[in-house]
């Protein structure tokens, strides 16, 4: 019996490894198929960003620009092992070789990437080294011992041969990130010529003394990605030679002490055809360490000037009133987030229950043109004491317009950003007109308005302070603001409703300022002229002396006079004959205000003390220059602005004048019960359902027992 | 599909009727959106999902094995398992039927946690289709895990064997696809190694998803994945089944 058992249970056995074997066949072979299929999807994958910004896909910006390149672009990328790498810096990695094989792919051979290990040979670390590649060295530590690991991720751009760009160390986050490095660098190798720009400025005065270095308009003009594209030339010439015939464009700094001439020269550019931007103030006010804003004395006209620069752009079609603006609608001059960014503006230190704390001071001479369209709030500002008053609302809706009053794409990133950039101390910078709401422009011109203020701005003559901060300790300081504050809502509550032009662009054949008058003469033909006349007269006088007296031999006559036989210089060539109409369609791009672009709000040299910062005078700039020149190639990679995904969980408006103690509070209140909210709800909800069920079954269940029974 | 449907039936209504899926549910809910909502609320301020989908799959790694864990097991306890064999259906159905019932349970936990994006909506700029993929990939995710649970629960009788075998096999596998675990593989794998490591994890494919690219890559190496585990599943059962 055993024995047959034995027997039996043998092939049995066998039957059972075997079906064991055959098993575990099938599903070692099902997981390299299934393996296969996964390989195979990866190579041939489809991908779909589902971020609503996009920014995990190649920008229209980066396809135009490789889609222009018409040489080869070869991209070297010196890499050093990405298994060396360390683990946060692979993703990097990841990153910036998925951006270089995605341009390889947009390219269709015209981009071509060579990878170089420099750790691998001496030769290439040299020439890494030469190429000012910088190794990033890092310390890595096991328990035996410790290095210092070299890594290498710089990437060298050569355009037919020719141009070149080394960016020394890439070390992206993200596809967004490498792509917004990557793609300027591309548009600047494949960027054959410079476009000129010629500038005039009248540096900022503090105190009466002109700074050297530092409150100029000079630092956005020297960033990387602006001056490897266009090349800007100082045309501020004291002898008011005329501009050159190949200039473009000109850009005027705060024009001040303008005399007759400087005006005739910006008269003749216009009449060639030339483009200027003028980006004016009517006053000007020295931000002192303790941010006193007192006003420095701004003459536009020099003296001896008998024209005027403000009649000069009447005549163009521009109305400037040089007043000092302040908007007192209070989205408009606070910062976007002023419990942690109230730098922009203006913040004091203040204590509160949490130390020390930046709170924001309301300052409407410091505000941003909204991406709002006024016409729309017309019956909230022509009610008065609860009532509408219908024939104000409508008045209002046809005087009052956006704030950002057009669909260039200069403007695409601030619409998305909701706003324009912070201006300070902006100035009211319109289209002339004949009466108020009647725009009056020159025959063959045509303008129009492209950034509003909101409608309930103040307008002034400059006063000699701004300062709503005073000196003293905190109460006195507090009081100071408050005061500050009172004397505008005054003002306010007085002044009719009106909204202030702050940007204008008008183009078109202008008739010269000049026409029919002398042309101004440059200063040194009016020294000639006196020196001339002066030669005459004391020419005349030694006639008259010498029909008087004998005359002297030649060796006693004494020295000649300084230019009577003194060899020529080389002499300018003749000036051409003054245009009294454009030869060319001209255009006027005026801004009214000039601090926006100031090396020191730009680099936020006031930020410690609780600003003004401008953060989006950056970003204009380079817009202004690409949408001057008409390049949209890189318009796309511009407007792509991450969307601020901030949580607003107390109105900023709400709590009482930028205490920060109580927007605190209330944010800790409002945090506290939405998250009790989110945990409770689902969990007593689901709890709620199980009990329900359970009495459901527990009913069931006595009914089927009372059946039973 | 109609035997499915009848299993899936069945399974569905055995999780609302037992206590464990509530418990589960509420520890799993009370943790996640705990976690979660202060994290986005409190601390990151941005009405942004991140917080959440980071910590989901962990969480699932801890709560699925106790869910699957008696999908087969206890089938095989009890003794209902010969009652199941004989229903005149296709293993791959009954498989099927416990798998949707699994994940059909586990999607309707996820539907209770949609309060919190709702709220951050509420509160600022939500950035709903990457959050909608990151829910699909959550479903995704948890269905690979079920898959991986209801397999191992299918080898054993033990119910608790099942849950520290696939918790074992589901750590692994979360770990390998995590960025800082591959780092330590490359002191002693070459890079393609390390990345055939990596990419065997659902844990990466999730992340991708949930940062808002779809990529019919990902798509296709979870359809994969999990119709091999259930294909595994399946094969063990009817192996039992055959032999009798």
């Amino acid at each position: 019996m055993t024995s047959r058992n034995q027997t039996a249970a043998g092939p049995r056995c066998a039957a059972q490894s075997g079906a064991a074997l055959a098993v575990t066949v099938h599903v070692l072979l099902l997981a390299v198929v299934l393996g296969q299929i996964v390989f195979l999807a990866s190579r041939h994958r489809l991908r779909f960003d589902l971020t609503s910004d996009q920014m995990s896909t190649t920008s229209a910006s980066t396809r135009t620009i490789v889609d222009k390149l018409d040489k080869r672009l070869v991209i070297e990328a010196y890499f050093s092992p990405k298994d060396k790498l360390p683990v946060n810096l692979r993703q990097s990695r990841e990153v910036l070789e998925n951006f270089l094989d995605e341009l390889v792919q947009i390219g269709k051979g015209r981009v071509v990437v060579q990878r170089f290990d420099p750790n691998e040979d001496k030769a290439i670390a040299d020439r890494c080294t030469r190429l000012q590649i910088q190794p990033l060295d890092l310390r890595s530590q096991s328990s035996t011992s410790l290095s210092v690991d070299r890594h290498w991720q710089g990437l060298r751009f050569v355009y037919g041969g020719g141009k070149q760009k080394v960016m020394s160390q890439m070390l992206p986050a993200s596809w967004f990130a490498a792509e917004i490095q990557l793609t300027p660098a591309i548009k600047e190798v494949a960027t054959q010529q410079k476009r000129k720009i010629g500038y005039m400025e009248w540096p900022i005065a503090s105190g009466g003394q002109q700074q050297a270095g530092g409150t100029g308009w000079g630092a956005l003009r020297s960033v990387d990605q602006i001056a490897k594209r266009f090349e800007f030339q100082n045309l501020k010439d004291e002898d008011g030679a005329l501009l050159p015939n190949d200039l473009e464009t000109l850009f005027l700094y705060r024009p001040k002490d303008l005399t007759d001439r400087q005006k005739y020269v910006l008269d003749q550019f216009l009449m060639r055809g030339g483009t200027m931007v003028v980006f004016a103030d009517a006053c000007e006010y020295a931000i002192a360490p303790n941010r006193m804003f007192n006003r420095v004395p701004v003459v536009l006209d020099a003296p001896g000037s008998s024209r005027k620069f403000v009649d000069q752009l009447a005549c163009y079609g521009i109305d400037w009133k040089p007043k000092v603006l302040a908007d007192m609608a209070a989205q408009a001059h606070t910062a976007r987030d002023r419990l942690t960014q109230a730098f922009e503006y203006l913040a004091l230190p203040q204590q509160t229950q949490f130390g020390l704390q930046m709170a924001a001071v309301p300052y409407p001479y410091f505000f941003h043109a909204m991406a709002v369209d006024w016409s729309q709030s017309a019956d909230q500002l022509a009610t008065r004491d609860g009532k509408l008053d219908k024939d104000l609302a409508a008045a209002y809706r046809k005087q009052f317009g956006p704030g950002i009053a057009s669909d260039d794409f200069l403007w695409k990133a601030f619409q998305q950003v909701g706003r324009g950039p912070g201006f300070y101390w902006p100035t009211w910078v319109g289209l002339r007109e004949k009466a108020p709401g009647a725009v009056d422009l020159p025959a063959g011109v045509t303008g129009r308005v492209m950034l509003r203020s909101s409608p309930a701005v103040l307008a002034e003559d400059p006063p000699p302070a701004l300062d709503p901060i005073g000196r003293g300790d905190a109460r006195a300081r507090a009081q100071s603001v408050q005061k500050f504050q009172q004397k505008l809502a005054e003002r306010f509550q007085s002044e009719p409703r009106q909204q202030a032009p702050l940007m204008v662009d008008v183009r078109g054949t202008f008739a010269s300022f000049f026409a029919g008058a002398e042309r101004p003469k440059r200063p040194s033909e009016i020294k000639e002229e006196e020196a001339k006349k002066a030669e005459a007269e004391r020419q005349a006088k030694a006639a008259a002396e010498g029909e008087a007296t004998e005359p002297k031999p030649a060796d006693e006559q004494g020295p000649p006079p300084p230019d009577a036989k003194q060899p020529e210089g080389p002499k300018a060539a003749p000036e051409a004959d003054p245009l009294a109409q454009a030869q060319a369609p001209g255009r006027i791009l005026m801004i009214g205000d000039s601090d926006f672009l100031r090396d020191d709000l730009v680099r936020g040299d006031h930020r410690q003390a609780g600003g003004p910062y401008s953060t989006l005078g950056g970003a204009f700039f380079v817009a202004l220059l690409d949408w001057l020149a008409e390049d949209r190639d890189l318009l796309e990679l511009q407007s792509r602005v991450p969307v601020d995904r901030k949580l607003e969980f107390v109105d900023a408006e709400a709590v009482p004048t930028g205490d920060a103690r109580l927007a605190e509070q209330a944010l800790r209140r409002t945090t506290f019960w939405l998250v009790v909210a989110n945990v409770a709800v689902p969990v007593v909800l689901l709890a709620l359902f199980g009990f329900a069920v359970r009495l459901v079954r527990r009913a069931q269940k006595r009914s089927f027992h009372a059946s039973l029974s | 599909m109609r035997d499915s449907l009848v299993i899936f039936r069945r399974e569905l209504k055995s999780y609302f009727y037992s206590p464990i899926a509530y418990v589960f549910g509420v520890l799993f809910l009370g943790v996640l959106l705990y976690i979660a909502a202060k994290g986005s609320l409190v601390a990151g301020m941005q009405a942004s999902m991140q917080g959440f989908f980071g910590l989901l799959p962990l969480l699932l790694l801890i709560f699925v094995p106790p869910l699957t864990m008696r999908s087969w097991a206890e089938e095989r306890k009890t003794g209902t398992i010969e009652l199941l064999m004989t229903y005149p259906a296709h293993t791959g159905s009954l498989v099927a039927g416990k798998y949707l019932a699994s994940v059909a349970y586990l999607g309707f936990v996820l539907v209770l946690t949609l309060g919190l994006p709702l709220t951050l909506g509420a509160y600022g700029r939500l950035d709903w289709p990457p959050v909608v993929g990151a829910y699909l990939a959550s479903l995704l995710f948890a269905g690979s895990f079920v898959a991986v649970g209801m397999f191992f629960s299918s080898l054993t009788r033990d119910q608790i064997v099942a849950m520290l075998v696939s918790l074992f096999v589901l750590a692994v596998l979360y770990l390998l696809g995590h960025p800082l675990l591959a780092g330590l593989f490359l002191e002693w794998l070459p890079t393609w190694g390390v990345d055939l490591v990596h990419g065997l994890s659902p844990y990466k494919y999730f992340e991708s998803i949930a940062r808002g690219a779809l990529d019919t890559r990902d798509l296709v190496y979870f359809a994969c994945f999990q119709g091999f585990f259930l294909y595994a599943n399946a094969l063990v059962l009817h192996h039992r089944r055959t032999k009798g």
